[in-house]
């Protein structure tokens, strides 16, 4: 070893020995478990102001009336159950005079993960509010989960380059019933 | 009156300097001539000046009557002793000057971009680094009076001999003020050149030379910014400078100022140190002796002690962010420091021969462009057959060797003045070829002309309206996300309080804790729990059993035998658990535990939390590993490894410490299994947030894990608080 690296180490050794390297440490307190939330908060209200960021699909970017949006053919959301068990899916939607006029009776099917949950007729225009109980096999705990309702009639605008439209959607998601809310 | 409050908080520091480097260079017997005193005044002051704020910064002093009174002391003294004043004027008759035409061009090319420069510079400050690390630190330290260690931000660990004078300035004037010092030292560096070329005979040279450095797109905005490259160009010129005085004038007392200067090139920008490498390298061979050399280094350790202690004190590295493997700590991961400089050697260029034209006309991959005519650079190769530009391309060899290590185009300017010195004398003898080009990097660099050809980082225009506040502060600001989110900080975060985020927010304009999630280890761990909660590869999701006969053992070790070629590839123990007969051995108070790398994390390996982690924060290679001493000899006869999905090349072995302190490996038999999580890995990670003290946190839409809490941000255990500018702030909830 040369004199200069033996210097060299001496002064990296003599700065390393002045660092602050930690004695050995016990062990810290034990964390607490926590359970994966029984329930969330799962009906996106079309006014939500992060009901955006659970679009999938057909559903318009602009509310109306500060309640409401158009959907197209097939408006779907994405959402994360906590749960898979007790779930309802629950949508509120109106089907539009005006639509109907053109489309007559329409047929509403409604999806989750893509497994066909009802399908339901509608021969008049007005407000309506759905309710199934979801499979739990249908859904994974704590996995993105999509939920449709299909129309099976647009209305098409009279002139060209209009939007087609399918229903009024209010609100669309999953509940749980029968457990207690933590 | 903000805007006439930023022009009075940097005129007073500059005259300050100016004013001190008068009195200093006077009594050193310097013997400068009329146009080259401001500029080396200026900046020889200014090192000087950088020392005294400093020492009140370490005594906590740091309140603004008192840095008032201290530029003003500077600036009355050097008045009172008549140093202020400027020595008579050459006499003309005995020098070669410019032909009128040329003065009259240049001069205005000059006073064009100096307008375009100063309503720059006087604007509100949204400058990327300026707005976000320079001056939220300088704000920082201003608020606590004097330094304090700052763990969660890296920068504050770099040297800061420049952004110390904003500080005096900021105290006046805030933002823009530190903007316009700066300015001033761009100011100072076109004069030096300048002056250089008439001290050596070559006036043109010198004046194409100052208009090539001064007019460059990324001199332009770095100087009129809250940047310091522009000021380290100023230091490096004034070194060479005063050197050639020196060698000129062969004043002992000079080397005192070169001395100081070059040290004040540490102080300023680590790379800089170059300098002091040819200050003494220099002195030496000239003078044929190692004592004027040695007082030129003495000087110099002034400037570079005390940056070099404040590290040592407040990070247990003297030369952080550097050198992390040596001096190890727990403020700066290694790892940050590998994918940091990685990252600064490339700025992820595939192919650096693109390089020549990235800095020169594109500049939008090495944030800046030195303009088109830079692509003539070779030519100051020119230079070297007289002794002028071999003079000039010595130091400029030095600096540019640095360069390799930070490839953005800012890294380019303390080399500028020397290149574009070399270029004019080489090209002198074609006058009108060197004039043109003078007047085609003028248009190149204009910036209607500069939008045309480039979207890099450079003036748009000029801002006067802003710069006279006609329009509002606030108003001009808020054109910038980075000042939105920045608001919004201060407008829901309550005083005192942590916000962790994953994306630059103007930190200069609030004076919440904020912490950019690679700015430190700490935030590091911080956003190690973001991740760990969204990102499933992230997670305890394999266990590794190692089983063996049962014995007693007193000090077990799970060593690491696994090696990667992949630089982020990492060992991750979520947790480390043993097992005697199926029963897990409960952590007790008398254990002791260790890890290597990274000893400071390993209780996170023994938390029983699924977000958390011990990481080695290195790149994984033999030989790391996790130590417990139980107290007493203990049953075992399994240990447990839970790991994250993604250590794939993470191979592990089981040592117990026999009778003789040897560690010996137990023959065992391994398992590897896949692991679910068993409850809600994002409920523990707000928790473990929550309990480190980081109470909100601010996310763009497009951060990572940004999707995810915005989804069900009660999932967390967090509440959204609002949503703007493309970006959320959540609190987390108790």
């Amino acid at each position: 070893m040369t004199l200069r690296s033996g210097l060299l180490g001496a002064l990296c050794g003599f700065l390393c020995a002045c660092g602050n390297l930690p004695e050995p440490y016990a062990p810290p307190t034990q964390r607490p478990f926590f359970e994966a939330p029984a329930e969330a908060p799962q009906i996106i209200n079309m006014a939500d102001a992060d009901a955006e960021s659970h679009f999938v699909q057909d559903i318009s970017a602009e509310l109306e009336g500060n309640t409401w949006r158009w959907t197209g053919k097939r408006p779907t959301i994405r959402l994360r159950p906590g749960s898979n068990q007790k779930l309802v899916y629950s949508i509120d939607f109106t089907i539009a005079e005006q639509t109907f006029q053109q489309t007559g009776p329409v047929t509403l099917s409604l999806f989750v993960n893509d497994h066909l949950l009802d399908r339901v007729r509608y021969t008049s225009p007005g407000r309506r509010r759905v309710e199934k109980p979801v499979p739990a096999e249908w859904l994974e705990r704590d996995q993105n989960a999509t939920l449709a309702a299909e129309i099976d009639k647009l209305w098409m605008p009279p002139q060209r380059g209009g939007t087609p439209l399918g229903f009024i959607l209010i609100a669309l998601g999953l509940e749980q019933r029968g457990l207690e809310r933590k | 009156m903000n805007a006439l409050a930023a022009l009075a908080g940097a005129a007073s520091t500059v005259a300050a300097c100016y004013g001190l480097g008068a009195m200093i260079a006077a009594r050193l017997g310097a013997r400068v001539r009329r146009d080259e005193k401001f500029p080396l005044a200026f900046v020889l002051g200014a090192a000087v000046l950088h020392l005294a704020i400093f020492a009140v910064m370490a005594l906590h002093f740091a309140y603004r009557p008192i840095l008032i009174a201290l530029l003003a002391a500077c600036v009355v003294a050097a008045l009172v002793t008549g140093d202020w004043r400027l020595p008579a004027a050459e006499d003309a008759a005995r020098e070669r000057s410019l032909p009128r035409a040329i003065r009259y061009l240049f001069g205005a090319i000059a006073a064009v971009f100096t307008v375009l420069y100063l309503f720059n510079a006087w604007a509100p400050e949204i400058s990327p680094d300026g707005s976000t690390y320079h001056l939220s630190l300088v704000a920082l330290y201003l608020r606590a009076h004097g330094f304090k260690p700052v763990p969660t931000n890296v920068y504050s660990t770099l040297s800061g001999g420049v952004d110390i004078l904003f500080l005096p300035a900021f105290a006046i004037g805030k933002h823009s003020a530190a903007a316009l010092t700066h300015f001033a030292f761009l100011i100072a560096l076109g004069l030096a050149v300048l002056s250089y070329g008439r001290r050596i005979g070559q006036p043109l040279a010198g004046a194409a030379a100052a208009l090539l450095v001064y007019l460059s797109p990324i001199v332009g905005i770095d100087g009129t910014s809250a940047y310091n490259d522009v000021a380290v160009a100023a230091i490096v010129f004034s070194v060479f400078y005063w050197v050639q005085i020196w060698d000129s004038q062969r004043e002992g007392r000079l080397l005192i100022a070169i001395g100081l200067l070059a040290g004040y090139c540490y102080a300023a920008k680590y790379t800089a140190f170059v300098m002091l490498i040819y200050a003494v390298g220099f002195v030496a061979w000239r003078t044929r002796r190692m004592g004027p050399a040695l007082v030129v280094a003495a000087y110099s350790l002034v400037m570079v002690a005390p940056w070099i202690l404040k590290d040592w004190i407040y990070v247990g590295n003297p030369v952080a962010p550097f050198a992390n493997r040596y001096f190890q700590n727990p403020n700066i991961h290694v790892s940050f420091e590998d994918n940091w400089t990685a990252y600064l050697r490339t700025y992820g260029l595939k192919n650096l021969w693109t390089l020549p034209l990235e800095v020169t006309v594109n500049g939008e991959t090495t944030g800046g462009l030195l303009g088109p005519i830079f692509l003539a650079a070779p030519l100051a190769l020119l230079a070297l057959r007289s002794r002028n530009g071999r003079r000039l391309l010595a130091p400029c060899a030095l600096i540019l060797a640095t360069y390799a290590g930070n490839v953005g185009t800012r890294f380019l300017i303390p080399s500028l003045p020397f290149i574009a010195l070399a270029m004019a004398l080489a090209l002198e003898p074609a006058a009108p070829l060197l004039i043109l080009l003078v007047a085609i990097h003028a248009a190149a660099s204009w910036p209607e002309y500069l939008q045309r050809y480039t979207q890099a980082w450079a003036l748009q225009g000029i801002p006067y309206k802003a710069a006279l506040r006609i329009v509002p502060e606030d108003r001009y600001l808020n054109d910038h996300d980075t000042y939105r989110w920045a608001r919004m900080i201060e407008d829901h975060v309550p005083p005192g309080k942590r916000v962790l985020i994953r994306t630059e927010v103007a930190t200069a304009y609030t004076s919440r804790d904020v912490l950019w999630g690679y700015e430190g280890a700490f935030n590091e761990e911080m956003q190690d729990l973001l991740d760990v909660g969204w990102d499933s590869s992230s997670q305890p999701r394999k266990l590794w059993m190692c089983s063996f006969p049962e014995r007693r053992v007193c000090r077990l070790r799970v060593v690491q035998t696994g090696t990667t070629k992949i630089r982020e590839e990492q060992w991750d123990v979520h947790e480390l658990r043993f097992f005697d007969a199926g029963v897990e051995l409960p952590r007790l108070p008398e254990w002791r535990l260790q890890a290597h790398p990274n000893p400071w994390g390993v209780q996170l390996a023994f938390d029983n939390s699924e977000a958390t982690r011990w990481r080695s924060w290195e790149t994984l290679h033999p030989g790391m590993n996790i130590e417990v001493d139980f107290g007493r000899e203990q049953p075992v006869d399994q240990v447990r490894v839970e790991l994250s999905d993604l250590d794939w090349r993470v191979r592990m072995r089981v040592e117990a410490m026999d009778a003789n302190g040897l560690w010996k490996q137990l023959p065992a038999r391994e398992e590897l299994r896949p692991k679910q999580n068993e409850g809600s890995v994002r409920r523990a990670a707000a928790f473990e947030l929550r309990a480190h003290g980081v109470d909100y946190l601010l996310l763009k839409d497009t951060d990572f894990g940004a999707k995810d809490i915005a989804e069900n941000p009660a999932a967390w255990g967090m509440t959204r608080l609002v949503h703007e500018s493309a970006a959320s702030l959540y609190e987390v909830n108790p």
